[in-house]
């Protein structure tokens, strides 16, 4: 099968056998990928993994500790790749994929024994060092969040992704990530003991269930 | 602060959210596709490889078959019951080790007595202090008991839907299973599911209360929202508070919605996998624009299998919900509808 990809490094794929592709991943898409990866297409799968590795990064990132993460997005994407017969619906690989990594996250605590998590660096001996420290800590406080209100956080804060590509990756509804976005960065800001002032607009946004930018 | 600066990167930056972008984008990393392998396709199974599998369902079939028919000729106008402790009472008088509870006569126990009831030859019904118990029905079909107040330990080893239990709140219908069923002076009930599953249905609402799950129902309510035992204390509290908003009508003041998504808010964000089973009751139950935000949450807990889709769960289609039910755990939803459809009335001809 002869199969044209064009993947810029910035954006992701933005080429499929001839058919310019949105720049955010979209359910056809994603659908076209799938069955070429079927197939035996390594491209594609390729493709998947370039679309799909920062949310299966930021899912895992929520859940296990920090230094174990990339070995497990690898786990995940062979699994997903042996498994990919089973998907019956190729349109909705994001959401497939997503359990798949929410999955390998708690067979991830089950295997393992027991070990106290060490620091990667030593606070205080440089800026970047301090700086890592930091964000780790930061990201502790945000994995005491609940789990819905971590997830997407994690994808919105530390993957950059927005709101409306986190909605599209994971199959969530936009209003579902905006309510948790705005609930857990409130909880958020509680925790980390910033005030949080909310604009009026916002949280009657929130209140009608709109999204106010679809 | 800007909200749509947290949504969607549009606006005026929020100085805390990209503070945070900042520092917490340092955790971001760019991993290398690992290598990939083509998957291996599967052979076609052998036209002998289903047989097994043929063989155990038919087997199964016999069994139900023949445990139907074996109970067609239990018929009996009354079940046994034997005294445990102190003097409980049928029809008003003590029993003495053991007596008859015959059709509409009451058993009634005080606060120091105890006794149990064999139902037919379907199981046994333990009822416990200060409890009144009747009984309604005792045909092959239907083996029925009212619990007015008090409880009840039931062990039941019969196929679905021949036992169950009336009370002021709902009615308690077995699947095969054990359980302790509780009700209180105001006719509110408990149940706590030991194995297997029981329905509660009243006023044509269902709540499927499986292995190690509770169930809470209030008069005129219909059956609450079931939930685990092991379910965040937060997620029981609010649930309570949910339920008891979903039986009221639906106040317009935007106090009380607030109120109302702050519980569902809590509900959600608290769920485990596990607890999927307690956002599937609340997808019948709540408001149109609740239902996608139920939807979204489960679907990130317990992908809906092929051919469920979000359109159908919110219009209610009956069989995408069962064929989502089928994932939680529980046993499959499809197989007990088909049972009690096909094979259950059969027992009544």
């Amino acid at each position: 099968m002869s199969v044209e990809i064009t993947i810029d490094a910035s954006a992701g794929i933005r080429q499929f056998r001839g058919v310019t592709l949105p720049a955010a991943p979209s359910s056809h898409a994603d659908a076209a990928l799938v069955l070429a990866a079927r197939d035996g297409d390594r491209a594609a799968f390729g493709a998947l993994y370039t679309r799909y590795s920062c949310m299966v990064h930021g899912l895992l990132l929520a859940r296990v500790p920090a230094p174990e993460v990339a070995d497990l997005v690898q786990d995940v994407f062979l699994q997903a790749m042996r498994r990919l017969h089973t998907l019956r619906e190729p349109a909705a690989f994001g959401g497939w994929l997503a359990m798949i990594a929410r999955n390998r996250a708690t067979d991830f605590f089950r295997r393992s024994t027991d070990t106290e998590e060490l620091p990667e660096e030593i606070p205080g001996r440089s800026g970047a060092a301090s700086h890592r420290a930091e964000a780790l800590a930061v990201l502790e406080v945000i994995k005491s969040l609940p789990e819905a209100y971590r997830e997407t956080l994690i994808l919105r804060l530390v993957e950059g992704l927005t709101g409306p590509e986190i909605a599209e990756r994971t199959g969530l509804t936009a209003a579902s990530v905006r309510v948790n976005l705005h609930r857990g960065m409130k909880q958020l800001r509680e925790r980390l003991g910033v005030a949080d002032t909310p604009p009026a607009d916002a949280t009657k946004d929130l209140q009608d269930g709109s999204t106010g930018h679809e | 602060m800007n909200d749509n600066y947290l949504w969607d990167k549009s606006g005026k930056p929020d100085p805390e959210v990209e503070r945070l972008e900042n520092l917490l984008g340092t955790l971001r990393e760019d991993l290398p596709a690992p290598a990939f392998e083509p998957p291996v396709h599967r052979f076609p199974l052998r036209w002998w490889q289903p047989l097994p599998r043929f063989a155990a369902i038919a087997a199964t079939l016999l069994l139900v078959v023949s445990a139907t028919l074996l109970l067609r000729f239990e018929q009996r106008a009354f079940w046994v019951v034997t005294r445990v402790e102190g003097a409980p009472r049928v029809a008003s008088r003590p029993i003495s080790d053991h007596g008859r509870l015959r059709l509409g006569e009451w058993l009634v126990t005080d606060s120091a007595s105890r006794a149990v009831i064999d139902v037919g030859l379907i199981g046994e019904v333990e009822v416990k202090p200060d409890s009144r118990v009747q009984l309604l029905s005792a045909n092959a079909s239907d083996h029925r008991l009212a619990l007015q107040q008090g409880a009840i330990f039931a062990r039941i080893w019969a196929p679905p839907r021949l036992f169950s239990v009336q009370t002021p709140s709902a009615n308690a219908i077995d699947m095969g299973c054990v359980y302790r069923l509780e009700v209180d002076a105001a006719g509110a009930s408990l149940l706590h599911v030991e194995t297997g599953l029981v329905t509660l249905e009243r006023n044509g609402r269902e709540s499927l209360v499986p292995a190690g799950a509770i169930c809470l129902t209030r008069p005129g309510a219909g059956p609450g929202t079931p939930y685990y035992e092991d379910a965040p204390e937060k997620l029981k509290q609010t649930l309570a508070q949910l339920d008891s908003l979903l039986g009221a009508p639906q106040g317009n003041d935007q106090g009380s919605m607030n109120v109302r998504a702050g519980a569902l808010d809590t509900v959600l964000a608290e769920s485990r996998k596990r607890d999927a089973l307690t956002l599937w009751h609340l997808l019948t139950r709540v408001a149109p624009e609740e239902k996608n935000r139920i939807y979204d949450r489960m679907a990130q807990l317990v992908p809906p299998p092929a051919g469920v889709t979000r359109e159908g769960i919110l219009s209610g289609n009956v069989a995408m919900r069962d064929a989502w039910a089928d994932q939680l755990g529980i046993g499959s939803m499809t197989w007990w509808r088909f049972f009690w459809k096909k094979t259950v009335p059969l027992l009544g001809k």
